[in-house]
């Protein structure tokens, strides 16, 4: 198991004054630095320095405000692109990545030339990184923030670590000073210690960093990521732009996931397209489908619907030097569904909520499933059509049929639309209306049919209770008027509500 | 000496375009149930092609989708395999005249898992939604709602082309009736008829006034008709008759012209 890791990344700015640079913060109420770039660093400028101090030592050093958070996207835009590495790439914050490359090397020609391409490519994109490869997490760790060295050869963590400072180990606030005045100052120093004295002096932490690094103990890395099922990816030596190509590519590709899902026996669910722009941009677009899918064709007319949809979002700039396509949920298809010749209604209608799924999203495509309650905007939830298969059923409440008309009615509004409404009596059916600016003249009506607010919706308990009613006008128009609040119980002046339309 | 397989493959080809011409000649259709109404239409609304229902006003909403949901239902009911009907809404339908609503539907005749519904934000959205889903052949019937006329010629004729591929019943439906030419086989114009009461002076089933202002194979025409949605059939209304008897006997009664 050959553990793999890390590289730093220099802090920028995003307008680069002259001269050297640092960001600082607020920390205990002084402006602190937070991070210097190299030329401050060279004039003996480290972060956690107090800004007070760092302007005395050089007057000219320009300073912007950390902005934690642009570095956390920085760092994960970052990850996005280590992606076309690994697909184990997980987080160090504030500044690290940790790639799980095992297995991974041989597809850009050897460790050296991974980590050669990486940093070049990394040192284009305008960022400076310290990489360094190694058996364990904290192995590579140490050697990138502290080291020399930036492939640790197999079975020499221990004498790549020995020359390193404590400080290499990943160790807690104080814990590296309090060695250093035990002078402890190299791991060399403390590595052969006994461990039970060291724990109980310096906090099992230390221990257990040092057990990380010299791969005694398991460090699993967390990917940022879930690692998809089945992957299939094109490299381009010269980036393609043309959305004519990347759906050839997507074609290809899907050829080739397909067969390898076929080998499998399973069909994708969920389906991803990775788009790496030149410039380190990378697009993923996903797609659900509503039964397991392999048919190259059906997956690229998903595609293209997709990126039809998306269209001015998905900029290929320069273009993209690398497609990828995988299968990030997959599962069981059974070869009879496929074999069946002829048409299937079943299939012809996953199908076609998949492609309308791919251009809307896929929530914008919903069948109505009953809920067990009396509220009438409750009784039913929009329910993605491609999950509903796998959704639980549940009865609807029995509403009582009194009536030769239908007891609900065909649209609701989402926000019931006061009227004014005349009633003869204050608890009695109303007898005219306006809604819009139109009065209109009732005919008949039904009900009331009383509908409480159930209390576990109502944290407030301020919900009133409804009488709804179905009422015709003089013109035979049908509508669903509510009088909120019963008269004198929970209110003096009730409100009175359309709620939605008959047919 | 002609490659027997070759001429196997050219008779199977023959036979699939002569029941392509003889469906065409004999088009399948949905029968409303109303004896004048469907002998207007030459049998019933014709499968394969477009169908144009608006609202008289946009008061009138609720009957127009109604009426829609009726004929919805009533090709969803006769569909074997049982298919799903698909209705197409722009988001700002649902403010102007309210969202589907799932239990109403059921109410209605049209039980809500037979529904499946897709909101789109733009009018051509609901046009290349409705297009794909005629194309696809796996559902019943397509309902698309339009809030603004902005279905013209060329979208319309767009429509009926994919709506031939299919036996799939294509409905649009407009808020508002629509300036534009059109080449849907009908349109209708729908607004709320005073329904009949039942003995005790309630609701009775629900009655429409449809104008049938467009049809390409017969006459127009304007009807009252009234829908039983426990039986989804269409029957004809009797001005201010007594109701029980309608609803019963539609073929006897006689038909209500207006103007």
């Amino acid at each position: 198991m050959r553990r793999l890791s890390t590289d730093r990344i220099a802090h920028h700015s995003p307008a680069p004054p002259d001269g050297p640079l640092a960001a600082v913060a607020p920390v205990k109420g002084a402006q602190r630095l937070t991070a210097v770039d190299d030329e401050a660093s060279r004039l003996g400028l480290v972060p956690g320095m107090a800004l007070a101090d760092a302007r005395a030592m050089y007057p000219a050093l320009a300073v912007v405000d950390a902005d934690p958070r642009a570095d956390a996207d920085l760092l994960a835009a970052v990850a996005d692109w280590c992606d076309r590495y690994t697909p184990l790439v997980g987080l160090d914050p504030p500044d690290g990545l940790v790639l799980d490359i095992t297995g991974c090397t041989h597809l850009f020609g050897g460790e050296v030339a991974l980590l050669s391409d990486m940093v070049r490519r990394l040192d284009k994109g305008g960022y400076a990184a310290r990489v360094a490869i190694a058996d364990t997490v904290g192995c590579a760790w140490a050697s990138a923030h502290h080291g020399t060295s930036s492939i640790v050869p197999l079975g020499g963590i221990r004498a790549a670590i020995l020359p390193l400072p404590p400080a290499a180990l990943r160790l807690e606030a104080g814990v590296a000073e309090a060695l250093a005045q035990a002078g402890l100052k190299r791991i060399a120093d403390l590595i052969d210690l006994p461990r039970a004295a060291l724990a109980a002096r310096f906090g099992v932490a230390l221990v257990r960093r040092l057990d990380q690094a010299l791969g005694r103990e398991d460090e699993p890395i967390t990917p940022r990521l879930p690692p998809p099922t089945y992957v299939v990816e094109q490299p381009f030596a010269e980036p393609i732009g043309l959305e004519r190509d990347v759906l050839g590519t997507l074609h290809r590709l899907a050829g080739r996931l397909g067969r390898v899902l076929e080998q499998h026996g399973d069909g994708a669910r969920v389906l991803q397209a990775a788009l790496f722009r030149t410039d380190g941009k990378v697009y993923r677009v996903r797609l659900g489908t509503s039964a397991p899918l392999r048919d190259a064709e059906a997956v690229t007319r998903l595609f293209g619907d997709r990126l039809a949809a998306i269209g001015e979002a998905c900029d290929p700039g320069f273009g993209f030097d690398l497609v990828r396509l995988s299968a990030l949920v997959a599962e069981r298809q059974s070869e009879v569904q496929s074999s069946l010749a002829g048409p299937d209604g079943a299939a012809e209608l996953a199908h076609l909520i998949d492609r309308l799924g791919a251009r809307f999203g896929l929530d914008r495509v919903t069948v109505p499933v009953a809920r067990d309650t009396h509220i009438p905007e409750y009784a039913v939830a929009a329910v993605p059509a491609h999950a509903a298969v796998s959704h639980a059923v549940v009865a609807a409440p029995v509403i009582e049929q009194d009536s030769r008309a239908p007891a609900r009615p065909i649209r609701l509004f989402e926000r019931p639309e006061a009227i004014e409404a005349i009633a003869e009596v204050p608890d009695g059916p109303p007898v005219r209306f306006r809604w819009r600016r139109v009065l209109h003249e009732i005919a008949a009506t039904e009900g009331p049919e009383r509908i409480a607010m159930e209390w576990w919706r109502d944290a407030d308990g301020h919900a009133l209770t409804r009488d709804y009613f179905r009422a015709e006008t003089r013109a035979g128009m049908r509508v669903w008027l509510y009088r909120e609040g019963l008269y004198g119980r929970e209110t003096g002046s009730p409100r009175w509500f359309v709620h939605g339309l008959f047919g | 000496m002609p490659d027997p397989r070759r001429l196997d493959a050219l008779r199977q080809t023959l036979a699939h375009l002569d029941a392509k011409a003889g469906r065409r000649q004999q088009p399948d259709v949905l029968p409303l149930g109303v004896a004048t109404v469907d002998a207007a239409l030459g049998g019933g609304l014709v499968f394969g092609t477009l169908h144009d229902i608006a609202a008289e006003a946009p008061a009138e909403m609720g009957a127009a989708a109604g009426f829609a949901a009726a004929l919805a239902a009533r090709a969803a009911a006769r569909a074997i395999p049982s298919r799903p009907v698909l209705w197409i809404q722009q988001e700002v339908a649902s403010f102007e005249a309210g969202g589907l609503y799932g239990p109403g539907f059921s109410a209605f005749g049209l039980p809500m898992g037979r529904l499946v519904v897709l909101r789109v934000m733009r009018t051509r959205d609901v046009l290349w939604a409705m297009e794909e889903a005629l194309a696809s052949g796996a559902l019943a019937a397509v309902v698309a709602e339009l809030v603004k006329n902005e279905a013209d010629l060329t979208a319309t004729r767009r429509l009926s082309l994919a709506a031939a591929e299919a036996d799939t019943l294509a409905l649009l439906l407009n808020h508002q009736v629509s300036p534009h030419a059109s080449a849907a086989a009908t349109r209708w114009r729908v607004c709320a008829h005073p329904g009949p009461r039942d003995a005790f002076g309630g609701l009775g089933l629900t009655a429409f006034t449809l104008s049938l202002v467009k049809n390409r194979h017969g006459p127009t025409g304007c009807w009252h008709i009234v829908w039983n949605h426990h039986e989804r059939v269409f029957s004809a209304a009797t001005s201010g008759g007594v109701v029980a008897a309608a609803f019963d006997r539609p073929d006897r009664t006689p038909l209500a012209r207006s103007a």
